[in-house]
């Protein structure tokens, strides 16, 4: 008789296992336990934080046009209307050549300098694991001194150089933290006693208020800084704006070169006087 | 009386255990491209679908970060500002093909009456629409098509990109179901 209990016993248990599965879409979700990777959604709507590269990078086969600008500095007040005569812009192409790394040239007012990047993408935020890594160079040849002022002057004097590690992550939905090591190197510094080799960090993230609008801000404390340089550390605040194919980026910032050895070497405003408004357009093709 | 027991189990199991059709690599696509614009349309590659034909209820689910666009930027934008897929990961649906019979399929489209809800970012919603179905071998081909408007779900589209977007998205349902077993 105990036998035959059991067997019963066995016979409700394979009706129940059965039974639980009459619910078709509940079956579904045991099947569709995905096993592929996804990955988390970007940290940063463009590529820029701010001055600071994000680690955003353009897809396989996208073109995007980057107009920024910095006007002069606000505390000029009428005699330049707020630093409107005296505006650097900067144009600059980027192209994605492969999937996770893009190139891109450019031209800045500021010191006429040219420039180009190279930009890869290392590791995607998943599950799997925590952080964007990304990597970024630069190399930046200002035109704008000329030999005829300065007889001993080379080409190599006209290069500066930077070199990036960008790391972020993607918090929640709302917020995003970057931090940035980074390299510049300086061929010719603005000042006699600073180094030509630095070494700095920079800080930035991400702040959405709304879907399509959110607070930037970046921050790169140079390590390498004379203590009786003139120059000092880029804080950058700004409000992105994005419709569609187009990013708008409003901004304040303490420097007014957009380019990495520009503002994380000589960035020559500072946060209670010298303000410098500005903005990037982004638009993708 | 040991033969009756594992008789009525061996029955029990027959009752209850119902024949199923599914797959996991069922393709579903939508357009809402607007003629003149960039076309707005993707592809989900990675569909599950389940159908009963002892019964003729049918369920399908999918993830929305697993539709594909051709254009990366696009897909960005529809997880991140039109679908918050990270709040509501997949879409769901539920229904029942009336009148089926398995009996019935032949290697020709025969069409049936699908009515079920669609759940989409948390929100459900009855669907009615024709499926066509034959038997090619041991498979089920599933192949369906309707319309759904992006108010249905909540979704909003600002006015700067309201005429790229079309007023009423088409949905394709490709679905190549083998038996479950």
């Amino acid at each position: 008789m105990k036998r035959h209990l059991v067997l019963l016993a066995l016979t409700f248990l394979c009706i129940n296992t059965v039974n639980a599965q009459d619910d078709l879409l509940n079956e579904l979700e045991d099947e569709a336990k995905t096993k592929d990777i996804t990955y988390e959604q970007p940290a940063f709507k463009a590529m820029k934080i701010g001055n600071l590269q994000s680690t955003k990078v353009a897809a396989k086969g996208e073109l995007y046009m980057y107009v920024s600008h910095r006007f002069g500095a606000l505390n000029d007040g009428f005699d330049t209307f707020f630093g409107l005569d005296n505006a650097n812009t900067k144009i600059q192409m980027v192209y994605g050549i492969f999937n996770g790394v893009q190139i891109g040239m450019a031209r800045e007012s500021i010191r006429k300098t040219y420039s180009s990047h190279i930009k890869a993408k290392f590791m995607s935020q998943s599950k799997d694991f925590p952080v964007n890594i990304v990597g970024y160079a630069t190399v930046n040849i200002r035109t704008d001194i000329k030999e005829d002022k300065y007889p001993l002057l080379q080409f190599a004097d006209r290069m500066s150089y930077a070199t990036q590690l960008l790391v972020s992550r993607r918090l929640n939905n709302k917020f995003s933290l970057e931090l940035a090591p980074t390299f510049v190197r300086q061929n010719l510094v603005l000042e006699p006693f600073q180094k030509h080799n630095q070494i700095a960090l920079g800080v930035g993230g991400r702040y959405k208020i709304s879907k399509r609008m959110s607070i930037n801000a970046d921050y790169v404390y140079n390590f390498s800084r004379h203590e009786d340089s003139i120059y000092n550390d880029p804080l950058t605040i700004g409000l992105d704006i994005e419709t569609g194919g187009h990013v708008f980026q409003l901004l304040f910032s303490n420097a007014q070169s957009t380019n990495e050895p520009g503002f994380i070497s000589n960035a020559e405003g500072d946060w209670f006087g010298k303000v410098f408004f500005g903005f990037n357009i982004v638009r993708v093709f | 009386m040991k033969k009756i027991f594992i008789l009525i189990m061996f029955f029990c199991s027959i009752l209850v255990s119902a024949q199923k059709y599914y797959t996991k690599t069922g393709v579903t696509e939508f357009k809402a491209s607007v003629e003149a614009f960039e076309s707005v349309e993707a592809k989900n590659k990675s569909t599950t679908a389940i159908l009963n034909t002892n019964t003729g209820e049918f369920a399908a689910l999918l993830f929305i970060k697993s539709f594909h666009f051709d254009i990366a930027l696009m897909q960005e934008h529809f997880n991140e500002n039109y679908m918050d897929s990270d709040q509501f990961s997949k879409a769901t649906f539920k229904g029942e093909i009336a009148a089926f019979n398995l009996d019935e399929l032949t290697k020709s489209d025969k069409n049936f009456t699908l009515k079920g809800i669609l759940t989409v970012r948390g929100i459900s919603k009855e669907v009615e629409t024709i499926v066509r179905l034959k038997r090619i071998g041991s498979k089920i081909v599933l192949d369906s098509e309707f319309n759904v408007s992006p108010q249905d779900f909540n979704i909003e589209i600002p006015s700067i990109v309201r005429k790229k977007i079309a007023e009423s998205i088409h949905l394709t349902l490709s679905y190549e179901l083998v038996e479950k077993i």
